[in-house]
């Protein structure tokens, strides 16, 4: 099993390490997930995501090779930006979603799925002999890389810049490279969390330690504590995130997902002008005209003949149940689809209203979970989950947290 | 790190007899297993329990999983404040995070389990697997 350049600090820190993706790495610490998901929405917390592949992409033709294999338009990206996108195969499915970071003029770290990392690298390098002036390599092992989410990242971040000017400019995907211990460290405005302050960081593996020790350090006067990926995992469904093999890809069942079954993908696949041809693009053209027929509601291909017939969606689950990956969805006796990810979540009871609410003082739960439903149902959709041979009740809603009274995520919960 | 006076299932489970009483938990390794535990499914005190069915059902974060029954008989108390504290299960395994009393049908069936020791090296071949 690989271990990160902070494996000594799990350790240390009393983690209990499990396997994930090859990767030895933290499930939580001590305090335990639901404290670890509870003070990230509070505080902040800090997590090793060094198990992330991360390839380094750069040369003349990054540009042209990345506008090729990836989805979104990669030419939008001004150095110092950073965009979701999707590594598509030729169906209109995913060989797996990444993030694309551009650190410099012609120089990019595109960041992949630790379980899909020497999948994804076979095949980008099946099309790079097209890109001769292209210098693609996989640095995973030397680069590491953290994140620091939450209300209090940016407070952390400051005192170890020691200006807050250094910071990326304050916008989701903002990146900028500074200088830690002597290293050159690009700190991007991106995260896997769902909350609106939030901050990925690349240090090469050697400060890496140092780095992790020094955020914690000045993070606990902050409340920040380190999060392993069993918090990683149910705050990023509480953000209605999508993960590889669940809600994209392919499914529990090992059954291939299309790419717009993927709201989110509406804003990571591009089919302008300067995007020009690239892989798949066809079938994904195909997709989204059947989805913006359906929006119109000008839609009437018979649903056997849908290249997009059901959608990931939010749904929330009646108390005293909790739904997991696979159970099935009913809607009117129909069988509409099934559950892709599905968990408890803990969120702090808020005070005040709207934008002026903030996490008050007791924490509830609430299950939670994102399925693959037929395309047609409806926000506010009542559905029966099959949960253990019994028969739970579920709403399809729109989103479970909102993150309008930054700098706190906000749950958005149902009425019982 | 296992309480000397109680008897260990292969499904990690621990018993204890008192006055021909047999009280139920999962073992402090199960709980770590399963992470935190947020609900708990109890049985109902009256019903009957047999041995090596499932009886209650825990769910963490992670999975939900059963808990099994290491002997037959009615179940004479539950410990229904799990229901509101299930955390008690990670807190205190072996004292306030006991699941159920049961009544048995026979005697000494407590015998045949591992005790500490054996079950501290079972628990260790688990994991190397």
């Amino acid at each position: 099993m690989k271990r990160t350049p902070l494996y000594e600090e799990h350790i240390k820190l009393g983690a209990k390490m499990v396997e994930f993706g090859g990767w030895e790495m933290p499930l939580n610490y001590p305090p335990g997930i639901l404290t670890e998901h509870l003070t990230t929405r509070k505080f902040g917390g800090l997590f090793d995501v060094s198990h992330m592949g991360r390839f380094l992409i750069s040369g003349q033709d990054a540009l042209p090779f990345l506008q090729y294999t990836l989805t979104n338009n990669a030419a939008a990206l001004l150095p110092g930006q950073s965009q979701y996108t999707i590594i598509p195969n030729h169906d209109g499915g995913a060989v797996d979603d990444a993030y694309l970071y551009r650190i410099d003029e012609n120089e990019y770290i595109l960041v992949v799925n630790a379980a899909n990392l020497e999948k994804d690298w076979v095949w980008l390098q099946k099309y790079r002999q097209k890109f001769p002036q292209l210098i693609f390599e996989d640095r995973t092992a030397g680069i590491a890389m953290l994140a620091l989410q939450g209300p209090r990242a940016k407070a952390v971040l400051e005192v170890i810049l020691g200006d807050m000017r250094k910071l990326p400019e304050p916008a989701r995907n903002n990146l900028t490279t500074v200088e830690i211990f002597g290293a050159k460290v690009p700190i991007a405005r991106t995260g896997y969390t769902g909350e609106p302050i939030c901050f990925e960081l690349f240090p090469p593996a050697k400060i890496a330690a140092r780095l992790w020790d020094k955020l914690l350090e000045v993070g606990k006067k902050e409340g920040i504590v380190p999060v392993g990926l069993g918090a990683r995992d149910t705050l990023r469904l509480e953000a209605g995130l999508p993960l590889y093999g669940h809600e994209l890809g392919i499914d529990v069942k090992g059954k291939s997902i299309p790419v717009f079954a993927l709201p989110v993908a509406r804003l990571a696949v591009s089919f302008g002008k300067i995007k020009g041809e690239y892989i798949g693009r066809e079938a994904l053209m195909k997709q989204f005209q059947e989805i913006e027929l359906r929006l119109e509601d000008r839609l009437d291909t018979p649903k056997e003949k849908l290249l997009v017939p059901k959608i990931i969606m939010p749904m929330a689950i009646s108390k005293n149940s909790i739904a997991r990956a696979g159970c099935q969805v009913y809607v009117n006796e129909n069988l509409v689809g099934n559950v892709t990810s599905g968990t408890v979540v803990p969120y702090w009871k808020t005070e005040g209203t709207g934008i002026k609410s903030k996490p008050g003082a007791e924490s509830g739960r609430r299950a939670i979970c994102l399925a693959y439903l037929d395309a047609d149902l409806k926000e506010g959709q009542g559905t029966k989950v099959v949960i253990r041979d019994k028969f739970a009740n579920g709403v399809i809603v729109e989103r479970h947290i909102g993150s309008e009274a930054a700098p706190y995520a906000r749950p958005l919960l149902i009425e019982e | 790190m296992y309480p000397k006076e109680l008897k260990y299932t292969k499904t990690h489970e621990w018993a204890r007899e008192d006055d021909g009483f047999i009280t139920v938990g999962i073992t402090s390794f199960a709980a770590e297993e399963l992470s935190d535990i947020v609900y708990v499914g109890l049985p109902s005190e009256g019903g009957k329990v047999e041995k090596g069915s499932s009886f209650a059902t825990l769910e963490s974060v992670k999975a939900v999983s059963d808990v099994y029954s290491p002997v037959s008989g009615k179940i004479h108390e539950v410990n229904h404040g799990l229901q509101d504290h299930p955390e008690l299960l990670n807190k205190d395994p072996y004292g306030e995070g006991w699941i159920i009393s049961v009544i048995p049908v026979e005697k000494g069936e407590l015998n045949d389990f591992m005790n500490a020791e054996e079950y501290e090296k079972f628990v260790e071949e688990e994991k190397g697997k």
